[in-house]
């Protein structure tokens, strides 16, 4: 009887280890295979890449939206911090730049609403040092996704906004 | 070392890889629930945490397997159905009507995704509505067509290759009541129209 116990504990506790395990690995399984996808197998670090008009076959991420126009930079600040612009859309249409940490939480965002002029920040690790003057943005994780979300529900409005965005920038600072 | 040592270790060893399997698999059935889960509004499914670094373990798996790089609240807010109005599952082979007043956001779209989560698989060119689409009355009031094949007139998402489907409704740059209370949120209403041949 009291094996028996024993065994039926062993069974839960692997249990719930399992479920956790997975519930914990998820976010970063799934934002390291998106990093992955956005930075060409990890040949496009610290640039923007630029995606061509949202349609079914669009299958990099999960639930896109037909209606706008997603520009990605895959970060990496393992060597220092970035300078992060982005250009404003004709007509004041919506933009928004999102920072995501690898663990998929967006820890910042930046829209057209707050900076109708333009986006700008720099996007630094604790400790790393920034320009001063510059609005700072810490990643908790060296690398990361900032995506670059424009309105575009229609094809005319995806080449307006899709000449507008080649301006944005996703670099490490110069000197 | 007796047989019987062995043996015993031996279970032990079945009964713990048979916890993890089983512990495993209900992390991954939980997780295939999608965005159909958590708090809900007349029918639509939301969670006021989505992208944020207060989302707890549970919600941030959930929203990397279905919704991953979404916005939190303050910039956008993300509501999800996969029934209509009585409570069907919505499926590619019925039509429906999708109706609402003016939403609290700068913009908002309703968009279309298969099981997979992904969008459907065909070419219409209209796998959303959104707000510059529908045509409301002089009170706001707009409604929309959700549907294998383009209606006549109006507004439009298509179905077609959805198989059973369901619908994501984003509200960009919600104003601060609607970011407070969801449930001040006036949710479109989804009806079905008919199913088979007639849709």
């Amino acid at each position: 009887m009291n094996r028996k116990i024993k065994l039926l504990g062993l069974f839960i506790g692997a249990a719930v280890i399992g479920h956790v395990a997975l519930v914990l690995a998820v976010p970063n399984v799934l934002m390291g295979v998106a990093m992955d996808r956005m930075s060409e197998g990890g040949t496009a670090i610290n640039r923007f890449q630029f995606g061509d008009r949202t349609t079914e076959k669009s299958r990099r991420v999960v639930r896109p939206s037909p209606d706008l126009a997603y520009a990605s930079c895959v970060y990496d600040l393992s060597k220092g911090p970035l300078l992060v612009t982005a250009a404003p859309s004709p007509g004041q249409g919506y933009v928004s730049l999102s920072v995501f940490a690898a663990n998929t939480d967006n820890i910042a965002a930046l829209d057209s609403s707050q900076y109708p002029q333009g986006i700008r920040f720099v996007l630094a690790m604790k400790g790393q040092a920034s320009p001063a003057g510059e609005r700072v943005i810490e990643s908790p994780s060296a690398r990361g996704i900032i995506l670059d979300r424009r309105l575009a529900p229609t094809a005319e409005k995806f080449a307006e906004v899709d000449l507008a965005r080649r301006a944005d920038s996703c670099a490490p600072l110069a000197g | 070392m007796s047989a019987d040592r062995k043996g015993s270790r031996w279970v032990t060893a079945g009964v713990v890889v048979a916890g993890l399997v089983v512990g495993t698999a209900s992390g991954w059935f939980w997780l295939q629930k999608g965005m159909v889960q958590g708090e809900s509004y007349a029918g639509w499914s939301g969670n006021s945490v989505t992208g944020s670094a207060d989302a707890d373990p549970w919600t941030r798996a959930r929203v990397a397997v279905a919704g991953l790089l979404a916005l939190t609240k303050e910039h956008a807010i993300y509501f999800t159905r996969n029934t209509d109005g009585s409570g069907a599952r919505l499926r590619e082979d019925c039509r429906y009507r999708v109706s609402g007043g003016a939403m609290p956001a700068r913009w908002w779209s309703v968009t279309v995704y298969a099981a997979d989560n992904y969008l459907p698989l065909n070419n219409d060119d209209a796998l959303s509505f959104d707000a510059t689409e529908v045509q409301p009355d002089p009170d706001g009031n707009w409604t929309a067509i959700l549907a294998p094949s383009r209606p006549e007139s109006g507004a439009w998402a298509s179905t077609r290759k959805a198989g059973e489907f369901d619908i994501t409704l984003r509200l960009y740059q919600p104003d601060a009541k609607a970011q407070a209370d969801y449930g001040s949120i006036p949710m479109p209403k989804v009806e079905r129209l008919d199913c088979g041949e007639q849709a």
